[in-house]
């Protein structure tokens, strides 16, 4: 999503990274496995560890079950990361 | 049923006793389940994360109905008999009712007690109200009286002012009351060394000296630096790191005689993952010995070795010196050359070992069973998890020191046990809840409530709920949202249960914790109502969001939002599901008719359940056949007989001899075998204990002169007749074994050359032996036999394979010349009978069984279990179990643990009359299948199968729901339940669709 992510416009060169502006945080989805990623954060709650919030956990039955229409999905829609785990 | 003791081995017989329907009663004396291996970082020889596997068996057996926890809580008096004991318990006061706690952690944030925190190995300190470790289970505090201001002093009660939940409680006493129950399986568990006894080793008084224990905290994410290994001396990050084996084992002075089983392979494992954290970690392990005798574990300290630059040193240490400026530790050792040798090092770990724990003496008093002269509880090697008292049992480390796997299949082999004294009695302690009819919601539209739960100040304080809750309440399908304080207190529900109704919900999320723990909970609430089950989706705002992002309270509740709907657009799309289940024929195949296979018989019949038991050949007993005794003396052959004759008189086995499968076809519950005499064979499970074989060996001139002989041939030679005084016998170890083309070790060689060479001493003092080995790994108890071989004057000297003994015929004897590093130089021994301890390779046929039953083997040949640690007996395969030598070379004892273990796990399956499938499972929709067979690939279960069309179709009692087949599969032919492509597509477009 965030408006943050989408202002960059011009288009990006595979070879060359484009300028971050100041401020700016990647949004990132994380595909977790229910039995040990998902757990290990929430884990990192339990220890009460910190880390930045412009990240979303979607739960997965086990990382296998990931589908490339679901990363092509989020990039397409702009998210800035996909985080696989498991 | 009573399992005394909740560490990996107790969870696992009860959860075995549990499932096969009998009411299980787990005691534990700590606040929380999870013993030993919940301390441990990671498990060898596959470097899994231990807190990953043994959580999950946590939660289970906290949740699993017929398992009542009883934690803080230990057995003070037993009467009765087999079948009919009453166990007295006495219950520590938690002073927190588990009930109304939340496990949020409030009360430990308030707390002024500071104690050396136990379970971290005094490393660092928590509170006087704690929880055991942050996985604990159950997830609720206690506090510790002995430290709590209240109850010592009579002031403070802060953590009680502090608890929204009202979960403190000072009134609660101690308690004691009583347990009926039929049997009893011991699994107290262990106490690691107190190494401060061997003071020249510096512990308690050398800061940077720690123990293997405390190494697996500083290793551990959730440890006290954060998995981050810290000195304790500055804080600074160790580099150059030692590891010194045997220490509190194999020393009979101070400290224990036998070998603890384990400390070889965890200080490879600690060495492995020092240098996973830190690259630049050099480690050095000085031992006397390795013993790596099991299953893929030479390869394992290969990785060490080679892959990870550990330097191994075989070398004894005397002593640790410290620098007193730097705090850096110095070792002297000799090299295997001679030279002194002078390391500096950062820090020194101790392998410390196992022993019985300190109130051993007293447990075995209460329980009424027999100890050994070192307080491990008696068995004997032919029943090892048999204690002396009718109806109790032992599994783990009681029993004498082991690992995880091993306690494991004692957990499981103690369960068979036990279900085969009280087969009758199954179910008759289960009550069944009757619930309303299920409400059919076809049709309707979505009216999806949300609830937000406060969880006290832990999602509210850190968390706008009110916010979340109106942002909720504006999604589409929405048709109710509020916020509540506690969500899954009973007042809580109640009213999630009074709102379905009210509202006409069809659909329900709560936004609170993880749904890992709390998800059934909800489940079982909303199906209360005649709500579906899967109608429902858990947001975890709390260890995903408020508890990680309180300094941020604004994006903290931006993401709380961004979680709840994406869970409401995904549960806007769920579907009910209903389970169906299958019928299960209570019988099962036995494959293969060794000690193995005859013990898992003997057991399933002894269980109740119909037994076909089929051998190759046209005996039973397999390789047994040429044992005469063990180790222990024990004899085998009078036991064979016997086992035998139990086999012939039980009218529930069915033994088939000179027979093999010739095919299969079904899945777990429901298999059809045929075998090659034209038998057809309907079963419930299949149990693959199809035995191993023995090496021929090539090596030195074996065959060219019959006094070459094998360990096998010179154990039938001595029963013939005495040794003559005059009679040399050179023993050579490890012949076709730890060296290609069988790069293992075969873990009874060495069993066999003390076995023998005790006999021949002992008969015959002055003939002399000698016995040219590599590690002699007379792992466990069984060092005390090689002591014995020493103290009756048997000759051991090493040998590198680079230089291995080499042998010259010399008239009708032999001269044998080795490398003799300890002495100085080569040495040259005469001969007159020369003994090879030749080693176990997989039979030739377990490639076609693994062919026939789609299991899979190990880089040696032996067929794979489902998980090394936590399921030595299962394949991943349903309802196919394994045991002995197919598995890995073992001895007897081990063989018939495993059988047991076998035998048990299969009769958890085989006393169900039906098998309910799983709600997440793969559906797979036929009529856009293209059967082009990427599912029937990928799946490790076997779910999908070529169908009487020739296409594929997809067997739901096999699936697990793991999702790799839709994944894979390019027409989307596959489908989980709650986890469907448009279902998580939908979750991504609601935490992307902002624009």
């Amino acid at each position: 999503m965030t408006a943050d992510g989408e202002k960059i416009e011009e288009r990006r060169s595979p070879e060359k990274p484009c300028e971050i502006p100041a401020g700016w945080k990647a949004n990132i989805i994380a595909f977790a496995c229910h039995y040990c990623a998902f757990a290990a954060a929430d884990l990192a709650g339990v220890m009460r560890l910190s880390y930045s919030p412009n990240s979303k956990v979607i739960r997965l039955p086990c990382t296998g079950k990931l589908d490339h229409i679901y990363v092509l999905r989020a990039f397409e829609r702009g998210i800035d990361g996909v985080f696989v785990a498991g | 049923m009573l399992v005394a003791g909740a560490g990996i081995g107790g969870m696992q017989a009860a959860l075995d006793l549990a499932g096969s329907g009998f009411m299980v009663h787990l005691l534990n004396d700590e606040p929380s389940i999870g013993g030993t291996m919940s301390r441990l970082d990671k498990t060898f020889p596959t470097g899994d994360c231990a807190m990953c596997m043994i959580s999950p068996r946590m939660v289970e057996s906290s949740r699993h109905p017929n398992v009542r926890m009883h934690t803080l809580a230990r057995a003070v008096k037993v009467t009765g008999q087999e079948g009919d004991f009453t166990v007295t318990v006495a219950e520590k006061a938690r002073y927190v009712d588990a009930d109304r706690c939340t496990g949020c952690g409030a009360c430990e944030a308030e707390c002024p007690a500071r104690v050396a925190n136990v379970f971290n190995q005094g490393l660092d300190k928590r509170k006087a109200i704690y929880a055991l470790f942050p996985q604990a289970v159950p997830n609720t505090r206690a506090i510790d009286a002995e430290h709590c201001l209240f109850l010592t002093r009579g002031v403070c009660r802060k953590c009680e002012k502090v608890c929204d939940a009202n979960a403190v409680n000072f009134e609660d006493t101690d308690k004691e009351y009583e347990l009926q129950v039929g049997s009893i399986i011991l699994t107290p568990g262990l106490k690691t060394y107190d190494p401060a006894i061997r003071q020249e080793l510096g512990y308690g008084r050398l800061k940077n000296v720690v123990t293997s224990l405390q190494f697996e905290r500083l290793l551990s994410a959730s440890g006290p630096f954060g998995g981050v290994v810290t000195r304790p001396s500055d804080g600074g990050h160790p580099k150059r790191l030692a590891w010194v084996q045997c220490v509190g084992s194999r020393n009979a002075h101070n400290a224990n005689p036998w070998c603890s089983s384990v400390c070889c392979m965890y200080a490879a494992k600690q060495s492995i993952i020092a240098r996973e954290h830190d690259p630049e970690v050099e480690a050095t392990v000085f031992y006397m010995e390795l013993r790596a005798f099991g299953k893929d574990f030479d390869k394992y300290i290969d990785k060490a070795k080679f892959g990870s630059g550990v330097k191994y040193r075989r070398a004894m240490i005397s002593e640790i010196i410290e620098d007193p400026v730097t705090k850096n530790l110095r070792i002297h050792s000799v090299d295997e050359e001679g030279r002194l040798v002078n390391e500096e090092f950062d820090m020194v770990i101790l392998s410390i070992g196992f022993e019985p724990r300190p109130d051993a003496a007293e447990f075995a008093k209460i329980f009424g069973i027999e100890t050994d002269q070192y307080g491990f509880a008696r068995t004997s090697k032919l029943a090892p998890v048999a204690t002396s008292r009718p109806g109790i049992y032992v599994a783990g480390t009681y029993q004498g020191p082991k690992d995880i796997p091993e306690t494991v299949i004692q957990g499981s082999g103690s369960a068979a046990q036990a279900m085969a004294l009280l087969g009758e009695s199954r179910g008759s302690e289960i009550e069944e809840v009757v619930l309303p009819e299920e409400r059919d919601i076809t049709g309707e539209e979505p009216r999806v409530g949300v609830i937000v739960c406060h969880c006290g100040v832990n999602i509210a304080g850190t968390v706008d709920v009110q916010k979340v809750a109106e942002a909720a309440s504006h999604q589409p399908g929405v048709t109710h949202a509020e916020t509540i304080i506690y969500a899954c207190a009973p007042d809580g529900q109640q009213k999630i249960r009074d709102l379905i109704k009210e509202k006409g919900l069809n659909r329900v999320v709560v936004a609170s914790c993880t749904p890992r723990t709390h998800a059934p909970l909800f489940q079982d609430t909303i199906r209360e109502v005649g709500l579906n089950r899967f109608l429902f989706e858990l947001a975890d705002i709390r260890e995903q969001c408020s508890w990680c992002h309180m300094n941020d309270k604004e994006k903290a509740t931006a993401k709380a939002i961004e979680i709840v709907n994406m869970n409401v657009a995904k549960t806007r799309l769920l579907d009910p599901v209903t389970s169906n289940s299958v019928g299960v024929t209570h019988a099962a195949l036995v494959v293969g008719g060794g000690i193995a296979g005859m013990t898992a018989s003997l057991s399933l019949a002894g269980q109740g359940y119909g037994v076909h038991l089929v051998e190759r050949d046209t005996v039973l007993g397999g390789l047994l056949n040429k044992v005469r005794r063990n180790l222990e003396g024990d004899d085998v052959q009078a036991y064979l007989d016997d086992v035998r004759n139990k086999i012939e008189q039980e009218a529930r086995i069915t033994v088939h001899l000179g027979a093999t499968v010739a095919a299969t076809e079904g899945f777990v519950g429901n298999f059809k075998t045929s075998l090659t005499d034209g038998t057809a064979i309907e079963h419930g499970a299949v149990l693959l204990t199809s035995g191993g074989a023995e090496y021929v060996p090539t090596e030195y001139g074996y065959g060219t002169s019959p006094n070459v002989m094998t360990q096998r041939e010179l154990e039938s030679w001595l029963a013939a007749g005495d040794p003559k005084a005059s009679d040399r016998f050179v023993m050579i170890q490890c012949v076709g074994s730890r060296e290609e083309p069988a790069n293992y070790c075969s873990r009874i060689c060495c069993q066999d050359a003390l076995k023998n060479s005790i006999a021949i001493k002992e008969r015959q003092p002055r003939a002399r032996v000698v016995v040219l080995y590599r590690d002699l790994r007379a792992y466990g108890l069984k060092e005390d036999y090689y002591r014995k071989a020493r103290d009756l004057g048997v000759l051991f000297f090493l040998y590198v394979p680079e230089r291995k003994p080499e042998i010259i015929a010399d008239g009708s004897g032999f001269k044998v010349r080795v490398d003799g590093k300890v002495l100085g130089g080569e040495m040259e021994i005469d001969a007159d009978y020369l003994i090879l301890s030749t080693g176990l390779r997989p039979r030739e046929d377990a490639q076609q069984l693994s062919q026939t039953y789609k299991v899979t083997r190990n880089g040696d040949g032996y067929f794979m279990e489902a998980h090394v640690k936590l399921r030595p007996v299962d394949f991943p395969s349903e309802g196919l179990f394994l045991a002995g030598l197919a598995h890995a070379p073992k001895n007897l004892e081990e063989t018939i643990s495993q059988s047991l273990a076998a035998a048990g796990r299969a009769g958890t399956l085989l006393s169900r009359d039906n098998l309910t499938v799983s709600g997440i499972i793969a559906k797979h929709n036929r009529d856009i299948c293209m059967s082009c067979l990427a599912c029937f690939r990928a799946c490790p279960f076997g779910s999908p199968f070529i169908d009487a069309d020739g296409r594929v179709s997809h067997n739901e009692v096999k699936c697990t729901g793991c999702g790799i087949c839709a994944g894979i599969c390019p027409a989307k032919a596959f489908q989980v339940n709650c986890f469907r492509d448009d279902q998580i597509l939908a979750m991504i477009d609601s935490v992307t669709g902002n624009d």
